[in-house]
Protein backbone atom coordinates (compact mmCIF):
# COMPACT_ATOMS: atom_id res chain seq x y z
CA UNK A 1 0.00 0.00 0.00
CA UNK A 2 1.57 3.44 -1.14
CA UNK A 3 0.19 6.84 0.20
CA UNK A 4 -0.31 9.07 -2.73
CA UNK A 5 -0.19 13.45 -2.25
CA UNK A 6 -2.86 13.48 0.45
CA UNK A 7 -0.56 13.96 3.38
CA UNK A 8 -1.12 17.19 5.28
CA UNK A 9 2.26 19.22 4.87
CA UNK A 10 3.32 18.43 8.63
CA UNK A 11 2.92 14.80 8.63
CA UNK A 12 4.63 14.36 5.32
CA UNK A 13 8.04 16.22 5.96
CA UNK A 14 7.14 14.49 9.77
CA UNK A 15 7.92 11.72 8.38
CA UNK A 16 10.94 12.62 5.33
CA UNK A 17 12.98 13.70 8.24
CA UNK A 18 12.45 10.93 10.59
CA UNK A 19 13.54 8.19 7.14
CA UNK A 20 16.31 10.74 6.49
CA UNK A 21 18.66 9.07 9.25
CA UNK A 22 17.87 5.67 8.05
CA UNK A 23 18.44 6.83 4.40
CA UNK A 24 21.26 8.40 4.60
CA UNK A 25 22.96 5.84 7.33
CA UNK A 26 22.36 3.37 4.37
CA UNK A 27 23.42 5.69 1.53
CA UNK A 28 26.76 5.59 3.39
CA UNK A 29 26.57 1.67 4.09
CA UNK A 30 26.29 1.74 0.32
CA UNK A 31 28.93 4.05 -0.68
CA UNK A 32 31.42 1.87 1.63
CA UNK A 33 30.43 -1.30 0.64
CA UNK A 34 30.97 0.03 -3.55
CA UNK A 35 34.45 1.80 -2.55
CA UNK A 36 36.19 -1.40 -1.01
CA UNK A 37 34.45 -4.25 -3.53
CA UNK A 38 33.99 -2.28 -6.90
CA UNK A 39 31.67 -5.23 -8.26
CA UNK A 40 28.99 -5.24 -5.57
CA UNK A 41 27.65 -1.89 -7.20
CA UNK A 42 26.18 -4.49 -9.89
CA UNK A 43 24.74 -6.85 -7.47
CA UNK A 44 23.15 -4.02 -5.61
CA UNK A 45 21.63 -2.78 -8.73
CA UNK A 46 20.64 -5.90 -9.86
CA UNK A 47 19.04 -6.31 -6.23
CA UNK A 48 16.88 -3.06 -6.63
CA UNK A 49 15.70 -4.04 -9.97
CA UNK A 50 14.40 -7.52 -8.69
CA UNK A 51 12.73 -5.54 -5.65
CA UNK A 52 11.37 -3.46 -8.54
CA UNK A 53 9.93 -6.29 -10.66
CA UNK A 54 8.93 -7.81 -7.78
CA UNK A 55 5.99 -5.52 -7.27
CA UNK A 56 4.73 -6.13 -10.33
CA UNK A 57 4.05 -9.71 -10.30
CA UNK A 58 0.39 -10.07 -9.36
CA UNK A 59 -0.32 -12.47 -6.65
CA UNK A 60 -3.37 -15.21 -6.21
CA UNK A 61 -4.91 -14.52 -3.36
CA UNK A 62 -7.00 -16.23 -1.06
CA UNK A 63 -9.98 -13.73 -1.00
CA UNK A 64 -9.72 -13.63 -4.59
CA UNK A 65 -8.59 -10.16 -4.94
CA UNK A 66 -4.84 -10.11 -6.17
CA UNK A 67 -2.09 -8.20 -4.46
CA UNK A 68 2.00 -7.64 -5.04
CA UNK A 69 4.66 -9.32 -2.91
CA UNK A 70 6.72 -6.64 -0.80
CA UNK A 71 9.90 -8.13 -0.90
CA UNK A 72 11.24 -6.56 1.92
CA UNK A 73 11.47 -9.42 4.01
CA UNK A 74 13.85 -11.11 1.50
CA UNK A 75 15.59 -7.70 0.74
CA UNK A 76 16.37 -7.42 4.13
CA UNK A 77 17.51 -11.61 4.84
CA UNK A 78 19.86 -10.93 2.12
CA UNK A 79 21.41 -7.45 2.12
CA UNK A 80 20.66 -6.28 5.67
CA UNK A 81 18.39 -3.86 6.46
CA UNK A 82 20.19 -0.14 6.34
CA UNK A 83 21.22 -1.05 2.38
CA UNK A 84 17.44 -2.15 2.11
CA UNK A 85 16.85 1.18 3.31
CA UNK A 86 18.72 3.01 0.43
CA UNK A 87 17.32 0.13 -2.11
CA UNK A 88 14.03 0.71 -1.22
CA UNK A 89 13.98 4.57 -1.07
CA UNK A 90 15.65 4.38 -4.96
CA UNK A 91 12.79 1.46 -5.69
CA UNK A 92 10.15 4.03 -4.07
CA UNK A 93 10.99 7.09 -6.16
CA UNK A 94 11.08 4.92 -9.26
CA UNK A 95 7.67 3.86 -8.56
CA UNK A 96 6.33 7.44 -7.66
CA UNK A 97 8.20 8.16 -11.37
CA UNK A 98 7.32 5.50 -13.32
CA UNK A 99 4.14 3.58 -12.47
CA UNK A 100 2.57 6.48 -10.46
CA UNK A 101 2.15 4.13 -7.30
CA UNK A 102 2.53 6.43 -4.52
CA UNK A 103 3.24 10.41 -4.19
CA UNK A 104 6.56 12.33 -4.00
CA UNK A 105 5.50 14.02 -0.92
CA UNK A 106 4.88 10.98 1.02
CA UNK A 107 8.07 9.34 -0.08
CA UNK A 108 9.14 9.86 3.50
CA UNK A 109 5.96 8.19 4.50
CA UNK A 110 6.29 5.23 2.80
CA UNK A 111 10.26 4.57 3.35
CA UNK A 112 9.49 4.54 6.65
CA UNK A 113 6.63 1.79 6.42
CA UNK A 114 8.05 -0.06 3.18
CA UNK A 115 12.26 0.56 3.43
CA UNK A 116 12.54 0.88 7.51
CA UNK A 117 9.82 -0.77 9.42
CA UNK A 118 9.52 -3.74 7.72
CA UNK A 119 12.95 -4.73 6.56
CA UNK A 120 13.82 -4.30 10.35
CA UNK A 121 11.32 -6.40 11.75
CA UNK A 122 11.55 -8.79 9.47
CA UNK A 123 15.40 -8.49 9.89
CA UNK A 124 14.94 -8.95 13.29
CA UNK A 125 12.38 -12.26 12.93
CA UNK A 126 15.24 -13.90 10.87
CA UNK A 127 17.66 -13.56 13.15
CA UNK A 128 15.73 -14.64 16.22
CA UNK A 129 14.80 -18.02 14.33
CA UNK A 130 17.75 -18.91 12.24
CA UNK A 131 18.69 -21.52 15.07
CA UNK A 132 14.76 -23.32 14.98
CA UNK A 133 15.22 -23.83 11.16
CA UNK A 134 16.06 -22.08 7.97
CA UNK A 135 12.34 -22.16 6.41
CA UNK A 136 10.67 -21.03 9.38
CA UNK A 137 12.98 -18.07 9.60
CA UNK A 138 12.24 -16.92 6.34
CA UNK A 139 8.69 -17.10 6.31
CA UNK A 140 8.66 -14.66 9.43
CA UNK A 141 11.13 -12.56 7.82
CA UNK A 142 8.94 -12.32 4.93
CA UNK A 143 5.56 -12.32 6.31
CA UNK A 144 5.82 -10.17 9.64
CA UNK A 145 7.86 -7.72 7.15
CA UNK A 146 4.64 -7.51 4.97
CA UNK A 147 2.59 -7.19 7.57
CA UNK A 148 4.22 -4.71 9.63
CA UNK A 149 4.68 -2.38 6.40
CA UNK A 150 0.84 -2.45 6.18
CA UNK A 151 0.34 -1.95 9.82
CA UNK A 152 3.10 1.01 9.84
CA UNK A 153 0.97 2.71 6.70
CA UNK A 154 -2.65 2.18 8.94
CA UNK A 155 -1.24 3.69 12.09
CA UNK A 156 0.91 6.91 9.47
CA UNK A 157 -2.98 7.43 8.00
CA UNK A 158 -4.79 7.35 11.46
CA UNK A 159 -2.45 9.90 12.35
CA UNK A 160 -2.76 12.13 9.90
CA UNK A 161 -6.82 11.53 9.43
CA UNK A 162 -7.99 10.67 13.38
CA UNK A 163 -11.37 9.96 13.46
CA UNK A 164 -14.20 12.47 14.59
CA UNK A 165 -16.05 9.86 17.31
CA UNK A 166 -12.87 7.47 17.44
CA UNK A 167 -9.95 9.63 17.96
CA UNK A 168 -7.02 7.85 16.86
CA UNK A 169 -7.85 4.39 17.75
CA UNK A 170 -11.26 4.80 15.97
CA UNK A 171 -9.72 5.41 12.89
CA UNK A 172 -6.53 3.29 13.68
CA UNK A 173 -9.21 0.51 14.28
CA UNK A 174 -11.13 1.57 10.42
CA UNK A 175 -7.59 1.93 8.43
CA UNK A 176 -6.08 -1.59 9.76
CA UNK A 177 -9.27 -3.52 9.15
CA UNK A 178 -9.42 -2.27 5.57
CA UNK A 179 -5.26 -2.58 5.12
CA UNK A 180 -3.78 -4.44 7.23
CA UNK A 181 -6.68 -7.32 8.14
CA UNK A 182 -7.34 -7.98 4.38
CA UNK A 183 -3.31 -8.64 3.81
CA UNK A 184 -3.06 -11.07 6.39
CA UNK A 185 -3.82 -13.91 3.88
CA UNK A 186 -1.57 -11.73 1.52
CA UNK A 187 1.12 -12.42 3.91
CA UNK A 188 0.93 -15.59 4.70
CA UNK A 189 1.03 -16.12 0.85
CA UNK A 190 4.27 -13.83 0.34
CA UNK A 191 5.99 -15.92 3.52
CA UNK A 192 5.20 -19.24 1.69
CA UNK A 193 6.38 -17.70 -1.45
CA UNK A 194 9.70 -16.50 0.05
CA UNK A 195 10.58 -19.71 1.50
CA UNK A 196 10.22 -21.70 -1.82
CA UNK A 197 12.11 -18.65 -3.66
CA UNK A 198 14.83 -18.92 -0.70
CA UNK A 199 14.88 -22.65 -1.37
CA UNK A 200 15.22 -22.20 -5.15
CA UNK A 201 17.93 -19.56 -4.69
CA UNK A 202 19.94 -21.54 -2.30
CA UNK A 203 20.09 -24.60 -4.77
CA UNK A 204 21.16 -22.08 -7.67
CA UNK A 205 22.79 -19.40 -6.01
CA UNK A 206 24.92 -21.00 -3.02
CA UNK A 207 28.26 -19.19 -3.65
CA UNK A 208 26.29 -15.45 -3.66
CA UNK A 209 24.29 -16.56 -0.41
CA UNK A 210 27.90 -17.60 0.82
CA UNK A 211 29.25 -14.30 -0.15
CA UNK A 212 26.31 -11.84 0.87
CA UNK A 213 26.80 -14.12 4.33
CA UNK A 214 22.81 -15.06 4.65
CA UNK A 215 24.34 -18.66 5.10
CA UNK A 216 27.89 -20.02 6.18
CA UNK A 217 30.39 -21.48 3.91
CA UNK A 218 29.94 -25.50 3.29
CA UNK A 219 30.81 -27.58 5.55
CA UNK A 220 32.99 -30.42 3.87
CA UNK A 221 29.65 -33.11 3.93
CA UNK A 222 28.05 -29.99 1.95
CA UNK A 223 30.97 -29.30 -0.90
CA UNK A 224 29.92 -31.93 -3.30
CA UNK A 225 26.43 -30.40 -2.88
CA UNK A 226 27.84 -27.09 -3.73
CA UNK A 227 30.08 -28.39 -6.75
CA UNK A 228 26.89 -29.66 -8.04
CA UNK A 229 24.93 -26.61 -7.85
CA UNK A 230 27.45 -24.50 -9.39
CA UNK A 231 27.58 -26.98 -12.12
CA UNK A 232 23.69 -26.18 -12.27
CA UNK A 233 24.18 -22.40 -12.45
CA UNK A 234 26.54 -23.17 -15.36
CA UNK A 235 23.95 -25.31 -16.98
CA UNK A 236 21.54 -22.51 -16.11
CA UNK A 237 23.31 -20.04 -18.08
CA UNK B 1 1.24 -3.26 -14.98
CA UNK B 2 4.68 -3.07 -16.81
CA UNK B 3 2.97 -1.32 -19.82
CA UNK B 4 1.84 1.20 -17.74
CA UNK B 5 5.62 2.03 -16.60
CA UNK B 6 6.97 2.18 -19.79
CA UNK B 7 4.00 3.96 -20.88
CA UNK B 8 4.95 6.80 -18.90
CA UNK B 9 8.81 6.29 -19.26
CA UNK B 10 7.91 6.31 -23.26
CA UNK B 11 6.14 9.81 -22.75
CA UNK B 12 9.11 11.27 -21.19
CA UNK B 13 11.60 10.02 -24.12
CA UNK B 14 9.19 11.36 -26.41
CA UNK B 15 8.41 14.59 -24.58
CA UNK B 16 9.01 18.26 -26.23
CA UNK B 17 10.06 19.43 -23.20
CA UNK B 18 12.97 16.85 -22.78
CA UNK B 19 15.51 19.02 -23.89
CA UNK B 20 14.73 21.59 -21.35
CA UNK B 21 16.69 21.99 -18.40
CA UNK B 22 15.98 19.21 -15.26
CA UNK B 23 16.22 22.07 -12.42
CA UNK B 24 13.54 24.29 -14.89
CA UNK B 25 10.92 21.26 -14.84
CA UNK B 26 11.66 20.52 -11.12
CA UNK B 27 10.87 24.75 -10.61
CA UNK B 28 7.25 24.06 -12.00
CA UNK B 29 6.87 20.63 -10.92
CA UNK B 30 7.30 20.61 -7.28
CA UNK B 31 5.99 24.75 -6.89
CA UNK B 32 2.83 22.66 -8.51
CA UNK B 33 2.75 20.06 -6.08
CA UNK B 34 3.48 22.22 -3.11
CA UNK B 35 0.50 24.17 -3.98
CA UNK B 36 -1.74 20.98 -4.73
CA UNK B 37 -0.70 19.56 -1.14
CA UNK B 38 -0.37 23.11 1.10
CA UNK B 39 -2.80 25.41 0.25
CA UNK B 40 -6.75 24.13 1.55
CA UNK B 41 -8.41 21.94 -1.21
CA UNK B 42 -10.43 25.34 -3.05
CA UNK B 43 -9.36 26.90 -4.36
CA UNK B 44 -5.64 26.45 -4.53
CA UNK B 45 -5.69 22.85 -5.12
CA UNK B 46 -7.87 23.15 -7.55
CA UNK B 47 -6.43 25.50 -9.26
CA UNK B 48 -2.95 23.88 -9.13
CA UNK B 49 -4.41 20.60 -10.82
CA UNK B 50 -5.94 21.75 -13.38
CA UNK B 51 -3.15 24.07 -13.70
CA UNK B 52 -1.12 20.77 -13.97
CA UNK B 53 -3.58 19.70 -16.46
CA UNK B 54 -3.59 22.24 -19.02
CA UNK B 55 0.42 22.24 -19.13
CA UNK B 56 0.10 18.40 -19.61
CA UNK B 57 -1.88 18.24 -22.45
CA UNK B 58 -0.83 21.48 -23.95
CA UNK B 59 2.91 22.07 -23.62
CA UNK B 60 3.48 18.71 -22.74
CA UNK B 61 1.46 16.92 -25.22
CA UNK B 62 0.75 14.27 -23.45
CA UNK B 63 -1.82 12.18 -25.00
CA UNK B 64 -5.09 12.51 -23.25
CA UNK B 65 -5.97 8.70 -23.46
CA UNK B 66 -1.91 7.71 -22.23
CA UNK B 67 -2.63 10.13 -19.05
CA UNK B 68 -6.05 8.56 -18.21
CA UNK B 69 -4.11 4.95 -18.08
CA UNK B 70 -1.72 6.55 -15.91
CA UNK B 71 -3.80 8.14 -13.55
CA UNK B 72 -6.11 4.79 -12.88
CA UNK B 73 -3.60 3.39 -9.95
CA UNK B 74 -3.51 6.48 -7.88
CA UNK B 75 -7.26 6.77 -8.16
CA UNK B 76 -7.79 3.87 -7.00
CA UNK B 77 -5.39 4.69 -4.25
CA UNK B 78 -6.59 7.98 -2.95
CA UNK B 79 -10.64 6.75 -3.00
CA UNK B 80 -10.12 3.49 -1.20
CA UNK B 81 -8.45 6.75 1.12
CA UNK B 82 -10.92 9.01 1.18
CA UNK B 83 -14.06 6.40 1.18
CA UNK B 84 -12.57 5.20 4.38
CA UNK B 85 -12.18 8.82 5.97
CA UNK B 86 -16.08 9.25 5.21
CA UNK B 87 -16.67 5.77 7.76
CA UNK B 88 -16.31 6.21 11.62
CA UNK B 89 -15.76 3.65 13.77
CA UNK B 90 -15.71 4.50 17.81
CA UNK B 91 -16.42 2.30 20.85
CA UNK B 92 -19.63 2.41 22.86
CA UNK B 93 -20.08 -0.55 25.00
CA UNK B 94 -18.77 -2.65 22.17
CA UNK B 95 -17.59 -1.76 18.13
CA UNK B 96 -19.81 1.17 16.41
CA UNK B 97 -19.49 0.88 12.60
CA UNK B 98 -21.56 4.37 11.20
CA UNK B 99 -21.10 7.23 8.56
CA UNK B 100 -19.43 10.49 9.50
CA UNK B 101 -21.01 13.09 7.09
CA UNK B 102 -18.98 15.44 9.21
CA UNK B 103 -16.13 14.40 7.78
CA UNK B 104 -17.28 14.62 4.20
CA UNK B 105 -14.63 17.57 4.12
CA UNK B 106 -12.10 15.94 4.92
CA UNK B 107 -12.58 13.30 2.03
CA UNK B 108 -12.96 15.89 -0.31
CA UNK B 109 -9.77 17.48 0.80
CA UNK B 110 -7.97 14.00 0.57
CA UNK B 111 -9.31 13.43 -3.24
CA UNK B 112 -8.18 17.15 -4.58
CA UNK B 113 -4.80 16.47 -2.70
CA UNK B 114 -4.30 12.77 -4.11
CA UNK B 115 -5.40 13.63 -7.76
CA UNK B 116 -3.76 16.76 -8.14
CA UNK B 117 -0.54 15.97 -6.39
CA UNK B 118 -0.37 12.86 -9.00
CA UNK B 119 -0.87 15.47 -11.56
CA UNK B 120 1.58 17.87 -10.87
CA UNK B 121 4.50 14.64 -9.89
CA UNK B 122 3.31 14.09 -13.80
CA UNK B 123 4.46 17.30 -15.06
CA UNK B 124 8.02 15.92 -13.56
CA UNK B 125 6.87 12.18 -14.72
CA UNK B 126 6.44 12.36 -18.42
CA UNK B 127 8.90 15.18 -19.32
CA UNK B 128 12.39 14.03 -17.78
CA UNK B 129 13.37 10.33 -18.76
CA UNK B 130 15.21 8.56 -15.38
CA UNK B 131 18.42 8.98 -16.85
CA UNK B 132 18.44 13.09 -17.32
CA UNK B 133 17.51 13.28 -13.52
CA UNK B 134 20.39 11.20 -12.56
CA UNK B 135 22.81 13.09 -14.53
CA UNK B 136 20.98 16.14 -12.64
CA UNK B 137 21.59 14.50 -9.22
CA UNK B 138 25.30 13.91 -10.28
CA UNK B 139 25.66 17.80 -10.96
CA UNK B 140 24.33 18.24 -7.93
CA UNK B 141 27.18 16.06 -6.29
CA UNK B 142 25.26 13.02 -4.60
CA UNK B 143 28.24 10.63 -4.38
CA UNK B 144 29.00 8.60 -7.51
CA UNK B 145 28.53 5.01 -6.04
CA UNK B 146 24.89 6.09 -5.70
CA UNK B 147 24.17 7.39 -8.66
CA UNK B 148 25.53 4.10 -10.23
CA UNK B 149 23.32 1.90 -8.05
CA UNK B 150 20.05 3.34 -8.94
CA UNK B 151 20.62 3.77 -12.53
CA UNK B 152 21.80 0.40 -12.81
CA UNK B 153 18.57 -0.39 -11.28
CA UNK B 154 16.92 1.55 -13.45
CA UNK B 155 18.98 -0.12 -16.62
CA UNK B 156 18.34 -3.79 -15.53
CA UNK B 157 14.54 -2.83 -14.39
CA UNK B 158 13.51 -3.41 -18.33
CA UNK B 159 15.06 -6.43 -19.20
CA UNK B 160 13.81 -8.28 -15.95
CA UNK B 161 10.25 -6.89 -16.67
CA UNK B 162 10.92 -8.52 -20.41
CA UNK B 163 12.25 -11.86 -18.95
CA UNK B 164 9.24 -11.79 -16.15
CA UNK B 165 6.52 -11.03 -18.85
CA UNK B 166 8.13 -14.18 -21.30
CA UNK B 167 8.77 -16.74 -18.31
CA UNK B 168 5.20 -15.84 -17.25
CA UNK B 169 3.68 -16.33 -21.06
CA UNK B 170 5.98 -19.69 -20.95
CA UNK B 171 4.36 -21.21 -17.75
CA UNK B 172 1.17 -19.70 -18.44
CA UNK B 173 1.12 -21.84 -21.80
CA UNK B 174 2.26 -25.57 -19.98
CA UNK B 175 -0.85 -24.63 -17.63
CA UNK B 176 1.33 -23.71 -14.71
CA UNK B 177 -1.33 -21.41 -13.70
CA UNK B 178 -4.44 -23.70 -13.42
CA UNK B 179 -4.74 -24.28 -9.77
CA UNK B 180 -3.46 -22.12 -6.52
CA UNK B 181 -0.86 -24.84 -5.89
CA UNK B 182 0.67 -24.86 -9.24
CA UNK B 183 0.51 -20.82 -9.35
CA UNK B 184 2.78 -20.80 -6.26
CA UNK B 185 5.09 -23.41 -7.80
CA UNK B 186 5.37 -21.39 -11.06
CA UNK B 187 5.52 -17.71 -9.05
CA UNK B 188 8.02 -19.04 -6.78
CA UNK B 189 9.92 -20.67 -9.76
CA UNK B 190 9.29 -17.11 -11.34
CA UNK B 191 10.70 -15.20 -8.87
CA UNK B 192 13.90 -16.87 -7.97
CA UNK B 193 14.85 -17.29 -12.10
CA UNK B 194 14.01 -13.31 -12.30
CA UNK B 195 16.91 -13.12 -9.20
CA UNK B 196 19.13 -15.13 -10.29
CA UNK B 197 19.34 -13.78 -13.70
CA UNK B 198 19.55 -10.49 -12.42
CA UNK B 199 22.76 -11.90 -10.84
CA UNK B 200 24.35 -13.11 -13.78
CA UNK B 201 23.47 -10.34 -15.95
CA UNK B 202 24.96 -8.17 -13.16
CA UNK B 203 28.32 -10.18 -13.40
CA UNK B 204 28.39 -10.35 -17.01
CA UNK B 205 27.96 -6.35 -17.09
CA UNK B 206 30.50 -6.19 -14.84
CA UNK B 207 32.95 -8.40 -16.79
CA UNK B 208 32.79 -6.60 -19.63
CA UNK B 209 32.87 -3.16 -18.45
CA UNK B 210 36.01 -4.06 -15.96
CA UNK B 211 37.47 -5.27 -19.98
CA UNK B 212 37.04 -1.49 -20.87
CA UNK B 213 38.24 -0.15 -17.56
CA UNK B 214 35.33 0.62 -15.63
CA UNK B 215 36.62 2.07 -12.30
CA UNK B 216 34.27 4.56 -11.13
CA UNK B 217 31.27 5.97 -12.96
CA UNK B 218 29.49 5.08 -16.27
CA UNK B 219 29.64 9.02 -17.87
CA UNK B 220 27.54 9.42 -20.94
CA UNK B 221 27.48 12.50 -22.87
CA UNK B 222 24.25 14.41 -21.96
CA UNK B 223 22.31 15.69 -24.69
CA UNK B 224 22.46 19.59 -24.93
CA UNK B 225 19.93 21.31 -22.67
CA UNK B 226 17.81 24.29 -22.77
CA UNK B 227 18.10 26.28 -20.11
CA UNK B 228 15.08 29.04 -19.91
CA UNK B 229 14.66 32.10 -17.59
CA UNK B 230 11.74 33.17 -19.06
CA UNK B 231 10.75 29.46 -18.28
CA UNK B 232 11.41 29.92 -15.00
CA UNK B 233 9.89 32.76 -14.41
CA UNK B 234 6.67 32.08 -15.64
CA UNK B 235 6.87 29.01 -13.65
CA UNK B 236 7.22 30.96 -10.65
CA UNK B 237 4.32 33.71 -11.42
CA UNK B 238 1.92 30.75 -12.33
CA UNK B 239 2.88 29.19 -8.76
CA UNK B 240 2.17 32.86 -7.29
CA UNK B 241 -0.52 33.07 -8.65
CA UNK B 242 -2.59 30.15 -7.30
CA UNK B 243 -0.76 30.85 -3.73
CA UNK B 244 -2.60 34.53 -4.21
CA UNK B 245 -6.04 33.12 -5.23
CA UNK B 246 -5.81 30.70 -2.69
CA UNK B 247 -4.44 33.17 0.26
CA UNK B 248 -6.18 36.59 -0.85
CA UNK B 249 -9.87 36.12 0.01
CA UNK B 250 -9.13 35.28 3.46
CA UNK B 251 -6.83 38.28 4.37
CA UNK B 252 -9.38 40.58 3.20
CA UNK B 253 -12.88 41.76 5.03
CA UNK B 254 -15.71 40.22 3.36
CA UNK B 255 -16.87 42.28 0.22
CA UNK B 256 -13.69 44.32 -0.77
CA UNK B 257 -12.26 41.78 -3.38
CA UNK B 258 -14.61 43.01 -6.03
CA UNK B 259 -14.35 46.46 -5.63
CA UNK B 260 -10.39 46.05 -5.35
CA UNK B 261 -10.80 44.40 -8.86
CA UNK B 262 -13.29 47.44 -9.87
CA UNK B 263 -10.14 49.62 -8.99
CA UNK B 264 -12.25 52.05 -7.03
Amino acid sequence: MHIQDILPPMHAIGWAVASAPFVIHGARAVTREVRENPESRLLLGAAGAFTFVLSAIKLPSVSGSSSHPTGTGLGAVLFKPPVMAFLASVVLLFQALLLAHGGLTSLGANIFSMGIAGPWIGYAAWRLLRGVGTSVAVFFAAALADLATYVVTSFQLALAFPDTAGGLGGAFVKFASIFAITQIPLAIVEGLLTVLIFRVIRDVARPELIRLGVISAASPAEQSATQQSASTTEALR
Amino acid sequence: MSARGLALDTAAWASPWRTRRVLDKAILALGLLGCAVALPPWPGGVAAGVSALVILLGPGRVPARLLARCMSAPAVFVIIGAATVMVSVWWDAGPRIGLASSQSDLALQILVRGISGALCAFVLATTTPMVDLFAALRRARVPDPLIEVASLTYRLIFVLLDSARAIREAQDARLGYTSRAASYRSLSSLSAAILVRSWTRARRLEDGLAGRGYVDALRTLDPPVRASRVFIASSLVLVAAIVCLALLPGYLPAGTLPSILRGS
